[in-house]
């Protein structure tokens, strides 16, 4: 039993940090029909941004200097977004392959810049010391560290529907997902819509790197490749477009990865191919994804 | 029509050079060290063909290709490490099996189409990868990769002296799939695959099976592109993980675009360009010749990722067609000028 | 006086020629009718006139050029867009499909609510779970929530079962009071019955400018429409 609960709630855990990744793809996706590579450079610069804010501008290290490093992290991320958004998404307008193309390319050299300043090796990120302690739930030994990613992923999930629910650009980007050649027709300028989801993912993208840090120990520009190809495998079981899919499918991603590491150590890659498989054959638009997807 | 009346024998006296250069005692062909940079970017040019084949005549953005490439050669590494087929029977034997492994993941991924497909082979790509750099059933060698045992391969393969017929090799395999997909894409399957990328629904009505045609290229690209694994394997002495990353099938769109997508040559001179110019900046930046320039700057340029970002970026915003198409655009300046 | 005039318009979907040099005016504060056969390029018309396809030549709204206008702009300077099958959004609910087409100063909720009651008290119903004639209310309702000079409004009957069909009719009739009218529509009793002006369209080009009176007669519509008029 203590078992499945240290399984479960790592797993969660983990999913936690999926959907952080894959939150900004999905809505990038779901509303500009943009896949978007340089997704995993949002993290990497949102990760030393929250590096540079927790060495270089604080010299402590404690929670409050963590949850500055976070929205340090945060707001270098989605700033970053911004500035690929303004700088090539919008002057590709509509051309969906070209727009996927060039943010290789912005991959590519930001991961190049980012290699040459601060070399790809791992950079430590301070954590505050209560990060290595554990906690005992009915028995199962868990790091508490993991309960810190599960509450992050959570409020920026509520904030998002929230933001989605019940302001004006929320229910654009809504309005947006579903069709966003009516929306214009309607006689709204669509890519202020573009701008804000660009920020929100990029914001939820560099909250993540931080803490994708923090749970691998360190900071370097090769690890978001990685991270990135599970947030496309999260968006495409989840459905593209649905924050509540995209958090879905990554609890169902987490859990299902560690619980196959668990039986047979280095499963879990494999399994989560073959699920993804599995839903593409029964559910080609994901589990809660717009129909045309 | 115009320009293979103006290429083609060009493009012969270049083969005819480049295959000769070797059996000159001087000349720029006679090191083995510019033979065996010359054998890695002929295979390279060969595979962004494969890939050409896929996504600039037909239309499939998949970022999955690397794994057929690396299936190719790991088969072909493994049969002839573990096995008493000999070196012959072993490639076929690798084709064959990316053959059937193209089959079935094609035909789960085509259930999808543009970028929901393009993140599908994504998923089976890095699966690949990840059998192969986590060493499963201890077949792959994890992370250091898998050398080929050098006592089961014939012996013109082995040693520095010999490059020259591996340069030969690559040469050869070169211009096989350039033969390969210029038979392809002419064919009338080829044409079908044209109007694919072009209007999906128009061949639909036509009452032709889009799904079929699109599998049919997908499992032709993998199958040429397991043929290239296999003469790597010769070459790089050998199979690596890296073969297998997304890392390499984004090169190759790299090498496509560079090049021009569409245009045969377009997608070789890219891929020859790519792995040429890659090896170059990795050179430069273990040179001095950067130490006068400040870090900031000195850093990105040491990777030679972020000069061919930089130039992969540019050629996608505001060169579309990439080397090929700007010179068709010289080109046909030119022919117009002199008509007049 | 005319509201919009639409000159040597030209628009390409993947390498066709699909409107090859449109010219035709609408006269103010009428309602014309825009016919044809299915496919001669009616709806493609009015989305390139929303700069919904990107096309060439001029589209004139009371002397305003409009080509090359981003769309949403079009949509601010007056030009209000009634799409073909609806497009409504199925996950918002009924208020927020208002609530996002409503970018006038004051939207002018009580008249869309008194043309279609029934969207009051469905507010919180989600859109897709409409019918779709209620859908269709949803659709007309948009722009009317704003001031338009001109109104597009594509195949508002399409699909609508008879009675509903007779509901959107009258609807449209009372718009058409207030408003400058482009409507494309099959229904020739419709047509015959709110249109002042008539523009004929035929393999991408304007076949015939007239008065409604032309659809009594039997052979023209059967010569430029290719249907028996009549028993509508």
């Amino acid at each position: 039993m203590d078992t499945f609960i240290l399984i479960s709630i790592t797993g969660i855990g983990l999913g936690a940090l999926y959907f952080l990744v894959a939150s900004g793809l999905s809505l990038i996706y779901g509303l500009m029909g943009v896949l978007n590579f340089a997704h995993g450079t949002f993290m990497s610069v949102g990760a030393y941004m929250g590096l540079w804010f927790s060495t270089q501008v604080v010299h402590t290290t404690n929670t409050w200097t963590f949850i500055g490093a976070l929205i340090v992290g945060g707001l270098g991320g989605g700033l970053f977004a911004l500035i690929v958004e303004q700088l090539v998404i919008t002057r590709l307008y509509e051309r969906h392959i070209d727009q996927a193309l060039v943010t290789v390319g912005v991959a590519l050299v930001v991961g190049a810049m980012l290699g040459g300043w601060f070399t790809n090796d791992l950079r430590l990120l301070p954590t505050p010391t209560w990060f290595i302690n554990i906690v005992k739930v009915r028995g199962a030994i868990i790091p508490v560290d993991r309960f810190l990613y599960i509450g992050v992923a959570a409020l920026l999930l509520v904030v998002m529907l929230a933001i989605l629910k019940f302001t004006r650009i929320g229910l654009i980007i809504r309005a947006g997902v579903e069709n966003r050649h009516m929306v214009t027709a309607l006689g709204i300028n669509v890519r202020l819509a573009f701008s804000a989801v660009f920020f929100l993912g990029g914001f939820a993208a560099g909250v993540g790197g931080v803490l994708t840090a923090a749970y691998q120990n360190g900071v370097s520009p090769l690890t978001a490749g990685t991270w990135l190809i599970y947030g496309f495998i999260v968006v495409v079981v989840g459905g593209m477009g649905s924050i509540g899919g995209s958090a879905l499918a990554a609890m169902l991603i987490g859990i299902t990865k560690q619980f196959a590491n668990y039986y047979i150590p280095g499963l879990g890659d494999f399994v989560i191919v073959f699920l993804l498989a599995a839903v593409l054959l029964t559910k080609p638009q994901g589990l809660l994804g717009k129909v045309s997807a | 029509m115009l320009r293979w009346k103006y290429s083609r024998p060009l493009l012969g006296i270049i083969v005819a050079l480049l295959a000769v250069g070797p059996l000159f005692t001087f000349g720029p062909l006679h090191g083995p060290g510019l033979q065996q940079t010359l054998a890695v970017a002929f295979l390279y040019g060969a595979l962004a063909l494969t890939y050409d084949l896929l996504f600039g005549f037909t239309g499939l953005l998949s970022f999955g290709h690397a794994l057929f490439f690396a299936s190719g050669m790991y088969l072909t590494t493994i049969f002839v490490n573990t096995s008493h087929i000999n070196l012959f029977l072993s490639s076929f034997l690798a084709i064959g099996i990316t053959g059937v492994l193209a089959v079935l993941i094609g035909s789960a991924s085509l259930r999808t189409k543009g970028i929901t497909f393009a993140m599908v082979t994504l998923a089976f790509g890095e699966a690949g990868h990840v059998i192969i750099s986590r060493n499963f059933g201890n077949l792959t060698n994890g992370e250091n990769g898998l050398p080929i045992n050098a006592d089961r391969i014939p012996q013109i393969f082995i040693g520095v002296v010999n490059t020259k017929y591996l340069y030969w090799l690559a040469l050869v395999t070169l211009i096989f799939v350039y033969a390969a997909i210029w038979w392809v894409t002419e064919s009338s399957a080829g044409r079908v695959f044209s109007a694919l990328r072009d209007n999906e629904t128009r061949v639909a009505v036509l009452g032709l099976n889009p799904t079929r045609f699109k599998l049919v290229a997908f499992v032709i690209s993998a199958v040429l592109a397991s043929g290239v694994g296999v003469s790597m394997v010769l070459v790089s002495g050998g199979s690596a993980p890296r073969f297998a990353d997304a890392g390499t099938t984004i090169a190759l769109l790299l090498m496509v675009i560079l090049g021009g997508a569409v245009t045969r040559w377009g997608a070789v001179l890219g891929g020859i360009f790519y792995s040429i110019a890659s090896t170059r900046l990795q050179d430069l930046s273990q040179s001095t010749a950067l130490d006068s320039i400040p870090k900031i700057i000195k850093g990105p340029l040491s990777e030679p990722a972020f000069t061919l970002g930089l130039i992969f970026i540019f050629i996608v915003m505001f060169a579309p067609g990439g080397l090929s198409g700007a010179y068709y655009r010289v080109r046909f300046r030119y022919l117009n000028r002199s008509s007049k | 006086m005319n509201a919009l005039a639409v000159k040597d318009l030209h628009v390409y979907i993947q390498g066709s020629h699909i409107l090859q040099g449109v010219n035709f005016e609408v006269p103010a504060n009428q309602v014309t009718a825009l016919l044809g056969r299915n496919g001669v390029g009616k709806s493609t018309t009015l989305k390139a006139i929303m700069g919904l396809y990107p096309s060439t030549g001029s589209v004139k709204l009371f002397d305003k050029e409009l080509n090359g206008v981003a769309t949403h702009k079009i949509a601010r300077g007056g030009v209000g867009y009634v799409p073909e099958d609806r497009e409504v959004f199925s996950t918002l609910t009924v208020k927020e499909n208002l609530n996002l087409a409503a970018h006038a100063e004051n939207p002018n909720f009580e008249l869309v609510y008194s043309l279609f009651p029934e969207l009051l008290s469905r507010g919180a119903q989600r859109a897709g779970t409409l019918s779709g004639g209620q859908q269709q209310m949803v659709a007309i309702a948009r722009p009317l929530l704003n001031k338009n000079q001109i109104l597009l409004v594509d195949e508002p009957t399409k699909g609508l079962a008879p009675k509903l069909v007779a509901e959107v009719a009258d609807a449209l009739a009372l718009v058409a009071h207030e408003s400058t009218m482009l409507v494309v529509e099959q229904n020739l009793a419709l047509v015959k019955r709110i249109a002042q002006f008539i523009v004929v369209m035929d393999q991408g080009k304007v076949i015939f400018e007239g008065g409604p009176e032309n659809l009594h007669d039997e052979k023209f519509v059967h010569s430029m429409l290719g249907v028996s008029g009549g028993h509508n």
